[in-house]
């Protein structure tokens, strides 16, 4: 399934992998110890005991996502080839998979974002060992035949079909295909709809796609949860080990700078709220630099449910339905953005006149310090909250560390986010959000909020 | 918070919690003789048992007045708080209908006494703690989470959203206008699976308390007042409705302080409605028309089997055979979606199923008096819209004919008693279940299921879905474009060939055969066609 609103998100990259095996302990920001081994040919494995009786989460992280696709027509083509690793090998093939997830109860899914794609499972440690070897199974030797392939491009075409009753995939569509001219970011990891309808003529380049970043180095690993280290590990020595292939190197194209501000307008022909985006081109998340933490707390600072917007624009004068952000992590550089779902196509002035206004006193060195401890605050205790079973904190441990390249990232992001001070938001917005840096997107429907 | 763009997806588990009334307000459609189940060459089986005309009315249970369920687990750093009252859209009264999520609601959102809503959210903010309501046909849920560094505080807010609601008339109109955004947007135009079930709902329930939506009708929303909101939660959210549930590091003296504040509600209120017994008529189609690129249909009937039932254990293994819910594993994905590539999936469920977002699982604390067994055909193309039916119609009389072979068996036995057990892996949802317990009168469910599961047979399994799943009970609700053609279609009943983009194997072309002519049990004069934005309208 694809995933496109990664909660949590926040980024920072530089490959820093940790030497061939070392104990990260237990942080303010990550509370439990954490124990990672690099094998010879790259591959990535991180282990984290967690008191979830006979119980393990299995996360397996490829840093490949619609980001990657940069041949045209083959948009969408990440999510796509998700959805392939699940037809079979040699040793597996299509349907012996299923046996053994269903022969212990294993619930096993997936999911695709911009710049990752997280295969996980969660079920009965006394499977594990089983995993381990269909996991590397497929992995190593995935393999599927032509006309399997085009009835899966079927079911893709299906989810497009279901995502695209609601007006966020338009806008999602439309957003990236303005704000962006070069990236790959400009389009979403559903892929264009003719691109998707094409899919099942692209069974050869699938293969590239496999062999290109299918590869031990280009993955993490990750198991949370009850089980035995030293048995894990042989297990994924003895499967994991033969696995041989190296990452390709593709040129992502760079996003020149943007010099004015970009617009783009959706006229949705069914009944819906008004929306209203503005989206500023961003950096990208890293672990030497703070931006992606900084962009983390100023998303609640500038929208969130405690911020002076949120309480003017919903609560007291409810020009709108909801605000917020859609901010999350990225690899390369991408959008901050605050959004507005209006009560009615008239507020839409006064809405970005207020978004306008909030920016622009920010920008010009008016902040509370206060807020910011409060949304530390509210980031510490909720990564407590956000951890209590095993998968819960595998797919938190994979989403960053996909996004950032490196095991920890989690615990470094978050101690990122404990050191920003009201100075940085200060600095960023006047560097970051400006009108000649934004694209503003305008969604209209048919009949306004709905009414006939 | 929740994230603006995938509102529509937070709306989706709303949108589920039941059905609707139609606006097309036609008689119900005459008494027909039953169809004929689908013609399949299958093995000789017994004949049924006589189907049940009504669905009859067995109450739920009632514990003791604020009856305290504790999951205690000191290791836990989170406290968490399960307030369950035995309220729900059945309570709306005639014309008000969404009162009773709206009430809800501006208690849990609108302040307090001491706080404004701005304020409410101040507040818990910096401890990241929840506070959520939710509301079904009969039960309403008031969580809490927070840390126990700020369980005090957190204790005197969640006991004050009921004791002490601010019931301000800005925050009322607020939530009530989302509320008809809801429904008019939400409901009716951004999410057609959502859609496709609540007009099964309203189909299955026509003229009983569950056939409205639990968000509300549109007339019934703009019809409530500010007063109606103060008088239900004196209503419904009583003492005598109340299960207290508590977990994690939880004391003696927590639960002594949570139970003496709550004894400030009203001990009682309205008298618990009475529900009526449920016709069982099959055999209906209603036809939802939007502009849609595609095609969604949910299918079902209205079953007196429900947890505690004998029967109800073997028929949930059945059903997770045929299609538990998105996983991979059941036949109907492998059927309709990995070898013909109708869709996206394709599920099936012996009880009323509402996911629980960023969850595979049923939620828990949707209890209900009268139940459905289902079947959920996620969207298809046009074009392929009656093949699926009939393809999902195919494989659900074959599972009664034929049961299910002993190597699958095995297989889903073994799938099931580690996939339960994910079922209950926070405080949340132990308590959850804990408390649906106590309503079916189940203790230990989970538990009591996987003792079930070890001494199941294929054939005492199915013996009991030869009982209890009547293909030709069922109804139909599709979402589509060309309704009109739909409707035509179900009405005549044509061949529904299909066309593949890629080799198949004769067998399954074979079976393709049997499915493109398989009568659907859809009576010509019981197919209605609605338009979307006349939907839920009151």
């Amino acid at each position: 399934m694809t995933q496109r609103l990664l909660p949590l998100l926040l980024l920072l990259l530089g490959v820093a992998l940790p030497a061939a095996a070392e104990q990260v302990p237990a942080s303010p920001f990550f509370p439990y110890p954490m124990q990672v081994d690099r094998l010879p040919n790259g591959l990535t494995v991180v282990r984290v005991p967690f008191k979830s009786p006979g119980l393990i989460a299995y996360q397996t992280v490829v840093r490949v996502g619609s980001r990657n696709e940069v041949e045209p027509g083959r948009t969408g083509f990440a999510h796509f080839f998700e959805h392939m690793m699940f037809k079979g090998t040699k040793n597996f093939p299509e349907g012996e998979r299923e046996k053994v997830i269903s022969t212990y109860g294993f619930d096993d899914n997936a999911f695709t974002s911009d710049d990752i794609t997280v295969y996980h499972s969660y079920g009965p440690t006394a499977g594990l060992e089983k995993l381990v070897e269909i996991e590397a199974d497929r992995f190593r030797n995935l393999e599927y035949s032509e006309p399997s392939f085009q009835t899966e491009a079927l079911a893709v075409l299906g989810e497009y079909h279901k995502n695209a009753a609601q007006p966020y995939l338009k806008i999602e569509e439309e957003l990236g295909r303005t704000a962006f001219t070069k990236h790959t970011y400009g389009h979403t990891t559903l892929g264009y709809y003719d691109d998707v309808k094409a899919m099942p003529q692209a069974y050869q380049y699938s293969r590239t796609f496999f062999e290109r970043w299918y590869t031990p180095d280009n993955v993490l690993l990750f198991v949370v949860g009850d089980f035995d280290d030293a048995k894990l590990m042989q297990a994924v020595r003895k499967h994991y080990g033969p696995w041989d292939r190296k990452v390709a190197s593709v040129n992502v194209p760079t996003e020149p700078p943007q010099t004015k501000e970009r617009s783009v307008h959706i006229d949705w022909p069914q009944s819906t709220q008004p929306r209203h985006f503005h989206a500023w081109r961003t950096p990208a998340a890293r672990l030497d630099t703070a931006n992606a933490a900084i962009q983390a707390v100023l998303a609640d600072y500038l929208v969130g449910t405690t911020s002076p917007l949120y309480k003017e624009l919903v609560l007291d004068k409810q020009l709108a339905q909801d605000i917020g952000s859609d901010f999350g992590i990225h690899r390369d550089p991408h959008l901050f953005s605050v959004v507005a779902v209006l009560q009615k196509e008239e507020n839409r002035a006064a809405v970005a006149s207020a978004f306008n206004a909030a920016v622009k006193e920010l920008a010009t060195g008016k902040v509370d310090a206060s807020r910011v401890e409060a949304i530390k605050s509210n980031t510490r205790y909720g990564l407590l909250m956000g951890m209590e079973t095993a998968k819960s904190v595998a797919t938190q441990l994979s989403v960053y560390a996909g996004i950032y390249g490196t095991p920890d990232a989690l615990a470094r992001h978050y101690q990122r986010v404990s050191e920003v001070k009201p100075a940085d938001l200060v600095a960023f917005a006047k560097k970051y959000l400006t009108a000649a840096n934004r694209t503003v997107l305008t969604l209209t429907p048919k009949t306004a909020g709905g009414q006939k | 918070m929740r994230s603006l763009i995938s509102r529509s997806l937070a709306l989706s588990a709303a949108l589920c919690l039941g059905g609707c009334a139609t606006t097309s307000q036609t008689a119900p459609p005459p008494e027909a003789p039953a169809p004929q189940a689908p013609q399949q060459e299958q093995a000789q089986a017994p004949a049924q048992p006589q189907a049940p005309a009504t669905v009859p009315t067995v109450p739920l249970h009632r514990p003791a007045p604020m009856q305290l369920v504790v999951q205690a687990n000191p290791a836990s750093p989170i406290v968490s708080f399960r307030l369950v009252f035995h309220a729900g859209s059945v309570d709306d009264p005639k014309g008000k209908e969404g009162l009773t999520a709206l009430t809800a609601d501006v208690l849990s959102e609108g302040g307090t006494r001491n706080l404004t809503s701005a304020q409410l959210l101040e507040a818990l903010f910096p401890m990241a703690a929840e506070l959520n309501a939710s509301t079904d046909k009969e039960l309403t849920v008031f969580s809490g989470r927070v840390h126990k560094d700020h369980l005090a505080r957190f204790l005197d807010i969640f006991t004050d959203v009921l004791l002490a609601p601010r019931l301000s008339p800005q925050e009322f109109e607020r939530l009530r206008a989302r509320a008809l955004s809801d429904v008019r947007n939400g409901l009716r135009s951004e999410n057609d699976e959502m859609l496709g079930k609540v007009a099964l709902d309203a189909l299955l329930y026509q003229g009983h308390p569950y056939a409205h939506f639990v968000g509300g009708t549109e007339k019934g929303l703009e019809s409530i007042t500010l007063e109606d909101v103060k008088a239900h939660a004196a209503r419904v959210f009583t003492q005598d409705r109340l299960v207290i549930g508590l977990a994690g590091p939880v004391d003696e003296a927590l639960q002594k302080t949570v139970v003496s504040r709550l004894s400030a509600l009203p001990a009682t209120g309205a008298p618990r409605v009475e529900l009526p017994p449920v016709p069982t008529t099959a055999g209906r189609a209603l036809v939802v028309q939007k502009p849609t690129l595609s095609t969604a249909v949910s299918l079902g009937y209205v079953t007196p089997l429900r947890r505690g039932d004998p029967d109800f254990f073997p028929v949930s293994f059945a059903l997770s055979y045929l299609g538990e819910h998105r996983q991979s594993s059941g036949v109907l994905f492998g059927e309709l979606r990995e070898k013909r590539g109708l869709n996206y999936g394709d599920y099936a469920y012996a009880e009323h199923f509402i996911e629980q977002p960023g969850t595979t699982y049923n939620r828990t604390n949707i209890a209900r008096t009268q139940q459905d067994i289902t079947v959920w055909i996620r969207p298809v193309v046009p074009g392929n819209g009656m093949f699926a039916t009939r393809g999902a119609l195919y494989f659900l009389d074959r599972l009664v004919k034929q049961g299910i072979p002993q190597d699958q068996f095995e297989l889903r036995r073994g799938f099931l008693l580690g996939y339960s057990r994910l079922w209950e892996q926070t405080d949340q949802r132990r308590l959850g279940y804990a408390i649906d317990s106590l309503l079916y009168g189940t203790p230990d469910f989970l538990e009591q299921y996987r003792a079930a599961l070890a001494k199941m047979t294929p054939e005492s399994v199915q013996a009991a879905v030869r009982r209890q799943i009547r293909p030709e009970a069922l109804n139909f609700a599709f979402v589509t474009q060309d309704a009109d053609g739909l409707a035509k279609l179900l009405k005549e009943q044509p061949p529904s060939p299909i066309s593949y983009a890629s080799p198949k194997p004769p067998e399954l072309l074979s079976e393709d055969k049997a499915i493109i002519s398989l009568p659907l049990p859809i009576r010509a004069d019981a197919v209605q066609v609605v338009p979307a934005q006349t939907f839920m309208e009151k």
